[in-house]
């Protein structure tokens, strides 16, 4: 085990695999940086494990562990503060490159794309769902660990900081996370892209995952910061319907959620059906 | 402990690497799973058979497990892994058990097999998992997983061999979707029902379940188990 | 397709990032900062794998920051590029290197002379009179050589980029929005406008 650990210990970034056997699990003498510390991962005794996971996730694996993936997620900054949309579909199976082994299954058309980190911090779900579900939660836990140490709420700049690090130190393993932190803090409403590439940005208008391109398409021509509330909601709303359409790995549902000063407020859960026949019997207007 | 290295052999060689074999500790096991939450029970069934390649190993391997009064775990995908990840459920739950004097939510053993998977994010376990069981308001809650720990809750959920089979059936039969009609929460009478069709047929179209039907039907006075027959070619 | 651009001139040392963030083919953003303030007079342009850049630019940038509050003098720009080099060639022997490319602008005010120190993602150092990462340089390092001299000024170094930045958007297939450019002097690190 030794060697193993020396092994992960070595490298610039990273300390966390660290003593794997006893952390989290010393309760005789309390440690604060333990309450930091990254949790533990079972690691498979083979040379590499990295290889050993993409072997068994991979297309072609023979007994395919197959992780979720899949989605439409879109989150923009204009006066009234932050919306946030995205598709509720989770693909399981996927394609393989050639037409003659194909299983392509949707797993859920009601997956919670947009997780609720805490009342005033949402993030989106593009990438591994569990990856997503998992470091979202985590990073839940330090900021409520954040406001009972220095009473008062984390940033999300800073929040944000804390996810892109945390996955950053599991690059090249195989974590798969493409997400939106929002909320509104001490400076106003903020909007931030994270990923497990370790990427952190700060931004106007993002869209993450399969079906983004499409999102961007009406997003981009639809935008003015100057929007209604009720005209922002519906561009989300739009953006991830036609996103839904022409992306096969997106579909189910569109959630929308506005972020304000005082929080986040959820705006409702639209399926996708209702949607093509209600903006199919609208006239599409004149091009501005 | 490099030593423990699966395949590793010391031999006097010119370059000391140790030498590594193929590791695929994983096998498919075949079978189906299948749970239904009602308004004030839960339903979670599953057939018992195990299979490996075209070979039945066994005619009778229970896949689902009683948790608690209020809890039933149903896995497939590789036997073996599943065999673990209950045994690890069922200590955590005895261990909360003896620190809180109190027995684990359905909520909170939910909670418990994300984080379980989770840790096997590196080497996972190859494992199916649904969750059946009633909620801290007494109605039925279906909590359904993949491999590596997402999860969600939901109304009925398939899982398995034969899932690609069953669930677009109960999407049809208890989320009536795309149907004109309203609605209709259904009793246990009609799920029971459909749940004992759904095996029978897709034992007609999936090599790999048959033999038995093991059903837990779960409500606030506990957990009944009943057994059921399926075509054993 | 990152672009990162290096000018030493008399007293002064000039540089320019494109301000792009791409994700595959999307252009997620523009205004990205890709340059970190090592200290008050040397500055560090990065470009490479996502995510790397900027942990590894933080990295030396607090490290630098700490040696200036624990000893109450800053490191020259020379010292600074010797110890970045030593961490991106340590790191590359280690199980995850980090892969990014540099470029280290800096003033020396012992000495009174800037200099630019170009570092690849092999921890290749070299000290330069100008420089350029990414698909920029192959169409800009040909017209540094035509044009560049020892002794330019302020205007002539500005001058100077937007001749390169002129011949990427002629050139370059992809669309080149605008480049953000930073001086650094003898009085320390501002931006200007090309």
């Amino acid at each position: 085990m030794d060697t193993l650990v020396s092994k992960y210990a070595n490298s610039a970034s990273s300390a966390s695999f660290d003593d794997a056997d006893n952390l989290g699990q010393n309760m005789a003498g309390w440690d604060a940086a333990s309450q930091f510390a990254l949790p533990a991962f079972d690691i498979p005794m083979v040379a590499n494990p990295v290889d050993f996971l993409r072997a068994h996730t991979d297309a072609s694996a023979e007994n395919r562990i197959r992780i979720q993936h899949g989605t439409t997620t879109l989150a923009f900054k204009f006066q009234g503060g932050i919306i946030v949309a995205v598709d509720s579909r989770a693909s399981g199976g996927s394609y393989i490159g050639t037409v003659s082994l194909s299983i392509s299954f949707t797993t859920s058309q009601t997956v919670k794309k947009v997780i609720e980190i805490n009342p005033y911090l949402l993030g989106t779900m593009a990438g591994g769902a569990a990856d997503c579900q998992y470091w979202e939660r985590e990073l839940g836990r330090r900021c409520r660990l954040y406001e009972l140490r220095n009473k008062e709420r984390i940033s999300v700049a800073a929040a944000s900081k804390i996810l892109s690090n945390m996955v950053y130190d599991y690059k090249g393993m195989g974590l798969s996370m493409g997400t939106m932190i929002t909320g509104w803090d001490k400076s106003g409403p903020q909007l931030f892209y994270v990923d497990s590439d370790g990427t952190r940005m700060r931004g106007e208008r993002f869209s993450v995952g399969s079906g983004s391109t499409f999102a961007y398409g009406v997003l981009d021509t639809g935008y003015d910061f100057n929007l209604s509330i009720p005209d922002a909601l519906e561009l989300g709303r739009r953006a991830i319907y036609h996103a839904t359409h022409r992306d096969a790995y997106s579909g189910g549902s569109v959630n929308v959620f506005h972020v304000k000063e005082t929080g986040w407020v959820f705006h409702g859960n639209f399926d996708v059906n209702d949607l093509h026949w209600e903006y199919q019997a609208q006239p599409k207007g004149p091009i501005v | 402990m490099f030593s423990t290295y699966p395949g590793q052999v010391v031999v006097d060689h010119p370059v000391k690497v140790p030498i590594e074999h193929r590791f695929d500790p994983y096998v498919d096991n075949g079978g189906t799973l299948l749970s239904i939450a009602g308004e004030d029970f839960c339903v979670v069934a599953a057939d018992t058979r195990l299979s490996e390649g075209y070979s039945i190993n066994s005619r009778y391997v229970p896949k689902s497990v009683k948790l608690s009064d209020k809890t039933v775990i149903s896995m497939g995908g590789c036997y073996a892994d599943c065999l673990t990840l209950t045994k690890k459920i069922q200590q955590s739950m005895e261990w909360y058990h003896h620190a809180h004097g109190k027995t684990m939510s359905t909520a909170a053993v939910a909670q418990m097999l994300s984080i379980m998977l989770y840790q096997k994010r590196f080497f996972p376990f190859y494992s199916w998992c649904i969750l059946g069981g009633l909620d801290e308001e007494g109605k039925g809650a279906v909590y359904t997983y993949d491999p590596v720990g997402s999860y969600e809750r939901e109304s009925c959920r398939c899982a398995g061999s034969a899932s690609s089979l069953i669930q677009p059936f109960l999407d049809n039969q208890i989320g009536f979707k795309n149907q004109a009609s309203q609605k209709k929460t259904l009793s246990l009478d009609q799920v029971l029902r459909i749940t004992k069709d759904s095996f029978t047929s897709a034992t007609e179209r999936d090599i790999y379940t048959g033999d038995y039907l093991e059903l837990f039907v779960i409500t606030s006075k506990g957990v009944e188990v009943q057994k059921m027959d399926l075509k054993k070619d | 397709m990152e672009t990162l651009f290096g000018i030493t001139g008399k007293d002064f040392v000039i540089t320019a990032y494109d301000s792009k963030a791409v994700a595959s083919i999307t252009l997620m953003k523009i205004g990205e900062n890709k340059s970190r303030e090592l200290n008050p007079h040397t500055l560090m342009l990065f470009s490479g794998e996502p995510g790397d850049g900027v942990h590894f630019s933080e990295y030396i940038e607090r490290n630098i920051k700490l040696y200036g509050i624990r000893n109450g003098i800053e490191l020259s720009p020379r010292a600074v590029a010797s110890f970045a080099r030593r961490e991106l060639a340590d790191s590359l022997r280690s199980r995850k290197p980090y892969s990014v490319n540099l470029l280290i602008a800096g003033f020396d005010v012992k000495t009174n002379k800037p200099s630019l120190y170009w570092l690849d993602h092999l921890a290749s150092l070299a000290d330069v009179p100008f420089a350029a990462h990414g698909y920029g340089a192959y169409y800009c390092l040909s017209l540094l050589d035509r044009y560049h001299r020892e002794d330019i000024t302020e205007e002539e170094g500005i001058k100077l980029l937007q001749k390169c930045v002129g011949e990427l958007r002629t050139r370059m297939i992809l669309n080149m929005p605008d480049f953000v450019a930073k001086i650094v002097n003898k009085d320390g690190i501002r931006l200007v406008q090309l």
